[in-house]
């Protein structure tokens, strides 16, 4: 993906460039807002990464005038400003994701991918693949090289994140938000026991196992 | 009718007019009196000194010219024209005078002049009524008239009475004491009608006073008291009271700004110090080196989470997002909490109950809610034995309240660290060797506070096996009201 950083904290941008760099994206760096929506309009980007508070034009505001011109490219907000109704402001204002400060580089990385898919031509979809592993989100049915899995609906919904991402690291932050639509962290390990029950249904009776644990960052499902 | 009677005494403007009034009523008092005084007591006195003077006249002519000369004398005097002076001078029982009905004493019925005078030879001065007959062409009326009077017994053989009639004094004197009573109840009622308009109006411009203190209080820095601009003690206190609150705002803005900058400037130093540490851990050969690093990586991030809570407590507290309430049915949010930790209970060998009696509406905020809650069970998986068991409520308790509550089996806590915990940063001895910031509790108190709910920590039902009290956590939310 091409990716712009739009950060006016030099060191923190370069860092993400460097870890975006080596897992294959392409990363332009902006330093501050007028940059920032200076080349945002003149390049076409597959995703923007954008802070906040930015010299010259805050992020909002550059958000704003991108939206205004028609440009949709995906973005994701980042902010030292975590609070929900920051979080509402931001993706009212055609935000596409927020990330709150401090976030570890996992937890970026695996956003900046989750909203980059977005664009997919194929954007409604009704059934989801990986691997051997197939989902009809009509019929709310999982089949696992052609055998039937049986799951709780709120399961299903766990395994329909990590398949919308298979292939990806989706962070624990990232399920909380999206599979139960929590914005806080809770201090157990509660989306773990939540996976490791969603594994012994998909993973227990095959050979090969499909969801994997990435060590300090979250979960996979194998492609 | 009482209550307002008694909110009535109370009231500061009330007291105050009230004490006004007695004053008033004082003042007049003592002005009347010493009016009532001038006019009438003294005259009295001068009537009684003359009387004294008249008599020890008489009593000389007595002595001196002899008892037909005296008698002379008092004819004379008793003929002179305007004389309101009354005699009874009786020598060898042969009576003389111008008295010519009976006196009539106010504590003696019957007029005996011997009698009267062997009584009250010492008293200088009596005071007595008779009847004057007055004629007005044939027609006759009878009045009462006061008179003052004094005896003297000169010899065996004479007794002599003078008298003079008070009734012109005595007759301005009753208009006084009239005047007296009624100024005095007219100052009283005056004062007690004046109290309960002052009080009246008093109140409701203190009343609105109370009104923004406690609106400022529940967190609305926004709101202003309306000034009369009569430029009265009120309305200076009004102006002052709006320009501090003007100061205060200005001041939290400020606060709040330097917050999220401290915010964003710590943060992201901090930030960086993570993905660094991350970076560095990712890169490294040595199994050793990385994983020291990744740990150092994962205490960064746990100091900037706790960062995160003191700041999202100190803006709960502020009261800044009570407007984002909503109306909502608490069933689902915890049906969602259950069904998040149920598999957690079970992992770690609890038994989770979830039970929910009857319908409920309350105003809260989803997510910081759903925040409180989740808190409170981790609290319960915490620090509840294997074996033991969970109860996650949602009940209407006698008031009409709605609760949610986390009863659990486990250690506790005792009574007199109850208050303490929910101070930030509080820990409990046996919870040192858990993991935790001793912020969970104080969380959950501003999430309460914002929602006007009481957070209340009581003793669990107890475990007859593992002896412990348990713990039971209840939020109960004020009674539903549609806004």
């Amino acid at each position: 993906m091409r990716i712009l950083v739009v950060e006016d904290d030099e060191v923190a941008a370069e860092y993400v460039r460097k870890g975006l760099m080596e897992v294959g994206h392409v990363v332009d760096l902006a330093g501050d807002g007028e940059l920032g929506l200076e080349m945002a309009k003149s390049a076409d980007y597959d995703a923007l990464i954008l802070d906040r508070m930015l010299p010259k034009r805050d992020g909002l505001s550059l958000l704003t005038a991108l939206r205004e011109d028609g440009d949709t490219t995906p973005v994701l907000i980042l902010s030292a400003l975590g609070e929900v109704d920051h979080r509402v402001e931001g993706l009212r204002a055609g935000g596409d994701d927020y990330l709150a400060k401090p976030y570890s580089f996992t937890e970026l990385l695996a956003r900046v991918e989750a909203i980059g898919r977005r664009v997919d031509p194929s954007s409604v979809t009704t059934k989801l693949k990986a691997g051997d592993m197939e989902m009809d989100l009509l019929a709310r049915t999982v089949t696992r090289a052609g055998k039937k899995i049986l799951l709780q609906p709120r399961e299903f919904r766990l395994l329909e994140c990590l398949m919308r991402h298979a292939g990806k690291v989706v962070t624990r932050t990232m399920l909380l938000e999206k599979v139960w639509d929590y914005h806080f962290d809770p201090q157990t390990n509660v989306i773990d026991v939540h996976i490791s029950r969603l594994r012994a249904k998909i993973d227990k009776e095959f050979d090969v196992p499909m969801l994997h644990t990435v060590r300090g960052a979250g979960y996979r499902l194998q492609d | 009718m009482f209550a307002s009677v008694k909110r009535l005494f109370k009231s500061t403007a009330f007291r105050l007019s009230m004490i006004a009034a007695s004053l008033f009523a004082l003042s007049s008092l003592i002005m009347l009196g010493y009016i009532y005084y001038a006019t009438v007591i003294s005259a009295l006195n001068q009537v009684d000194r003359d009387l004294q003077d008249e008599l020890e006249e008489l009593v000389t002519v007595y002595h001196k010219l002899g008892p037909d000369e005296l008698n002379k004398i008092i004819i004379v005097r008793m003929l002179q024209p305007g004389s309101d002076m009354k005699y009874v001078y009786e020598y060898r029982g042969q009576p003389t005078g111008n008295l010519n009905t009976q006196p009539t004493f106010t504590d003696k019925k019957e007029w005996n002049l011997v009698k009267q005078i062997n009584e009250f030879r010492n008293t200088p001065s009596r005071k007595f009524t008779y009847q004057v007959d007055e004629f007005r062409g044939d027609e006759k009326t009878t009045t009462t008239h006061r008179a003052r009077g004094q005896f003297r017994q000169i010899s065996d053989e004479a007794k002599l009475f003078i008298a003079r009639d008070v009734e012109p004094i005595m007759a301005p004197a009753e208009r006084v004491r009239r005047a007296l009573f009624v100024s005095v109840a007219l100052a009283l009622s005056l004062g007690v009608l004046s109290g309960i308009i002052m009080s009246r109006r008093f109140s409701r411009r203190i009343g609105a006073f109370n009104r923004l203190a406690k609106d400022v209080r529940d967190g609305d820095l926004k709101k202003r008291i309306k000034r009369n601009n009569s430029g009265d003690e009120l309305d200076i206190l009004a102006e002052h009271l709006n320009s501090m609150l003007d100061h205060i705002d200005r001041l939290m803005q400020a606060m709040r700004y330097a917050g999220d900058s401290i915010a964003h400037d710590l943060r992201s130093p901090l930030t960086r110090l993570r993905t660094r540490l991350e970076n560095a851990g990712s890169e490294i050969e040595d199994e050793a080196a990385r994983d020291a690093l990744l740990s150092a990586s994962q205490d960064a991030g746990e100091l900037l989470r706790t960062f995160d809570s003191v700041l999202r407590i100190a803006r709960l507290e502020a009261g800044e997002r009570r407007e984002m309430l909503v109306e909502l049915d608490p069933k689902p949010l915890l049906d969602d909490i259950a069904e998040l930790y149920e598999p957690s209970c079970e992992d770690a060998g609890l038994d989770f109950a979830l039970e929910i009696v009857g319908k409920h509406k309350i105003r809260a905020d989803r997510g910081l809610l759903s925040q409180a809650v989740s808190n409170l069970v981790e609290n319960a998986i915490k620090y509840t034995p294997r074996g033991g068991a969970i109860t996650l409520r949602l009940r209407k308790i006698s008031s009409g309240r709605t609760e949610i509550s986390v009863t659990d089996t486990g250690l506790g806590i005792p009574l007199e660290d109850r208050q303490r915990v929910k101070e930030r940063f509080v820990r409990l001895e046996k919870s040192r060797t858990k993991q935790g910031s001793g912020l969970g509790l104080s969380l959950v108190e501003a999430i309460a506070d914002l929602h006007r709910a009481e957070f209340e920590l009581s003793d669990g039902p107890g475990d007859a096996k593992s002896e412990l009290p348990g713990l039971r956590a209840a939020l109960i939310f004020p009674k539903f009201q549609r806004s």
